[in-house]
């Protein structure tokens, strides 16, 4: 657990001294700040529609949680698909381009934990994107009352799906020795996953059924309306293990092949 | 595969640490092959390192050193044959093996983002060198490659010489009694290759080096013995000096005397065990000659005689040695066939 840590701080002060975590960290808190503000007016509009229309509004079941937060959440896997790449691009890539992975190699050191130390950096990175955006449930708590549970449902969602989305690029990364192609390669993964959902639109029941549960986007879905499902749980889990076992074998050929 | 039992007598020295007691040559490499794909890198490469000694690994790019080398590191597994380390097998015991070695990589690979001394506490960590241990590993390793007044620097902005000190430093952290260095002079200035070198003899006696090189001075004055590896075969194995002794089928002899060349060529030839005299030329007013004689036979007097009996005057009689560049040249050319020692049961077992 040590060797996790040391290569895990190492990671996460390269990422500092590089710019990569600024523009990253940038890029998010601006994309969903716009997505914020954008959903927070929409809803003080519609309330105050609402508020002359007591009629209307009793017919509609919105909350502040589901109207404002909602939207918000649901954006996170769109911009994800954008900045994960970015975040995992250098992890191996760099360490193949500069030779260092030949010395982490023969140092005694077992490639799992060179692995998780890896993955861990930019899930810890993740993690400090998600706690920015906090700052949005708290505003909205400062004007209306907030369903907390649901905000915590929707937050393991997104770690879990951050997190096979970083896999993915973790994955990619071991791949290759150039940094644009782990991205891209990742981005590719990831973006042929999302559109699962609409080939599922033309296909027959069975298969739009299996296309929906390998459409990683969907997987929020539950989570962002408060509702835990096993199913998506299980399914996100599953992309982090295939795709770090996947990483892991890729590893050891490149030890094979040098 | 079975690990052969540590032989019983041979050299008396206690190796490296975890594996006291026990004697034994520190590294055995025994019909070692690796193949990329179908193209052989190295093929049935055997030798063996004693403690303390400084084996010099040579041969031209591409002849299997940099292979042989990361097979034993532990970096990446041998198609067929072993490695022993400390009396461990590399491919059964690689964390073990890897807690004995300082490696450095032909490339020198470094964090360029990092300083120093960060670097080096964090290369120190992973080797597995904790607390205040590590602070005094470190400021062990900056003394002695000569790196304090850049200590606090980043390594992107270091010179290539200092850089080769870091990726040296690096290997000695955590004190290992093996120490594998990738052509560790390559691609630096003459001055900073002396402070290499000079650095590297000086980490003689307490451990056991094994450095390859294609600079053949680089081998007479820092290596004990060579292996020269060629199209991933051994070529030949030994000290230097016996190696050029068994190398070379005749002494050279250069003469050079005032007076006429015909004359001096015709008395020289005439001497017994001389086998052939060429002229080299002439040079204000002297003639050059080269004398090749039986090998062992002591010629010299009688050559040094010759000359006065042609009416010459000599200035100057003296034994060539075959340099390490003949040797290299002559093995590689396959102008002659030095036999590897190789103890070819126990690469069989």
């Amino acid at each position: 657990m040590r060797n996790v840590w040391l290569i895990c701080r190492r990671e996460l002060a390269s990422f500092f001294f590089s710019p990569i975590a600024y523009v990253v960290l940038g890029a998010w808190t601006f994309l969903m700040g716009i997505f914020f503000s954008g959903s927070f007016f929409n809803y003080v509009l519609i309330s105050m529609q609402l508020a002359r229309n007591p009629q209307a509004a009793a017919q509609m079941n919105i909350t502040p949680t589901s109207a404002v937060l909602e939207p918000v959440f649901a954006s996170v896997s769109v911009v994800l698909l954008f900045l994960t790449p970015i975040l995992t691009m250098r992890l191996f890539s760099e360490e193949k381009k500069l030779g260092t992975i030949e010395l982490l190699l023969t140092y005694p050191l077992r490639d799992g934990h060179l692995l998780a130390g890896k993955f861990l950096s930019v899930l810890l990175l993740y993690a400090m994107m998600l706690a920015i955006t906090l700052v949005y449930p708290a505003i909205v708590s400062l004007h209306a009352t907030v369903e907390w549970p649901v905000v915590a449902a929707a937050y393991l969602g997104m770690l879990l799906l951050g997190s096979a989305f970083l896999s993915v690029g973790v994955m990619a990364s071991s791949w290759t020795s150039n940094q644009i192609i782990a991205a891209t390669a990742a981005f590719m993964i990831l973006l042929m996953s999302f559109i699962m959902d609409f080939l599922a639109a033309s296909a027959g029941p069975v298969l739009a059924a299996v296309l929906r549960h390998l459409s990683i986007g969907l997987h929020l879905r539950n989570a962002i309306r408060g509702i835990i499902d096993t199913r998506d749980v299980i399914f996100l889990l599953n992309v982090n293990i295939l795709c770090l076992f996947l990483a892991m074998r890729s590893l050891e050929y490149y030890r094979w092949r040098a | 595969m079975a690990v052969p039992a540590p032989q019983a007598g041979g050299h008396g020295n206690v190796i490296g640490r975890n594996a006291e007691g026990r004697h034994g040559p520190l590294i055995r490499v025994e019909g070692l092959t690796k193949h990329y794909g179908n193209v052989p890198a190295i093929q049935d490469i055997s030798f063996r390192v004693e403690k303390g000694e400084i084996l010099g690994f040579l041969g031209p790019n591409g002849a299997g050193k940099s292979t042989t080398m990361r097979i034993l590191t532990g970096f990446m597994p041998p198609t067929s044959g072993s490695a022993w380390v400390a009396e461990m097998d590399v491919a059964e015991h690689p964390l073990e093996v890897k807690r004995h070695i300082g490696y450095m990589p032909e490339s020198n690979p470094l964090y360029l983002d990092m300083t120093v001394t960060a670097y080096l506490h964090h290369m120190a960590a992973l080797k597995g060198v904790s607390g205040r241990a590590r602070g005094e590993a470190v400021a062990r390793v900056v003394d002695s490659c000569g790196l304090g007044n850049v200590a606090s620097r980043i390594i992107g902005h270091l010179s290539k010489g200092y850089r080769q000190r870091v990726g040296l430093a690096q290997s000695l952290v955590n004190d290992p009694p093996v120490l594998i260095l990738d052509e560790p002079t390559s691609g630096l200035d003459p001055a900073q290759i002396i402070e290499i070198r000079n650095l590297i003899r000086s980490l003689k006696g307490s451990r056991t080096i094994v450095l390859s090189t294609h600079i053949l001075p680089e081998v007479s004055m820092v290596c004990d013995r060579v292996v020269v590896i060629h199209q991933g075969r051994v070529a030949a194995e030994g000290p230097i000096d016996a190696l050029a002794t068994g190398v070379q089928k005749e002494d050279i002899l250069r003469v050079s005397a005032i007076g006429s060349a015909e004359a001096l060529r015709a008395k020289l030839a005439a001497v017994p065990g001389v086998r052939q005299v060429s002229s080299l030329g002439a040079s204000n007013g002297e003639v050059h000659f080269e004398v090749r004689a039986e090998q062992g036979r002591e010629v010299r007097p009688d050559l040094a005689q010759a000359v006065p009996a042609a009416s010459g005057r000599l200035t100057e009689l003296r034994r060539e040695r075959l340099t390490l560049e003949d040797l290299f040249v002559r093995i590689v050319s396959g102008e002659h066939k030095v036999e590897p020692k190789v103890d070819k049961e126990s690469a069989r077992a």
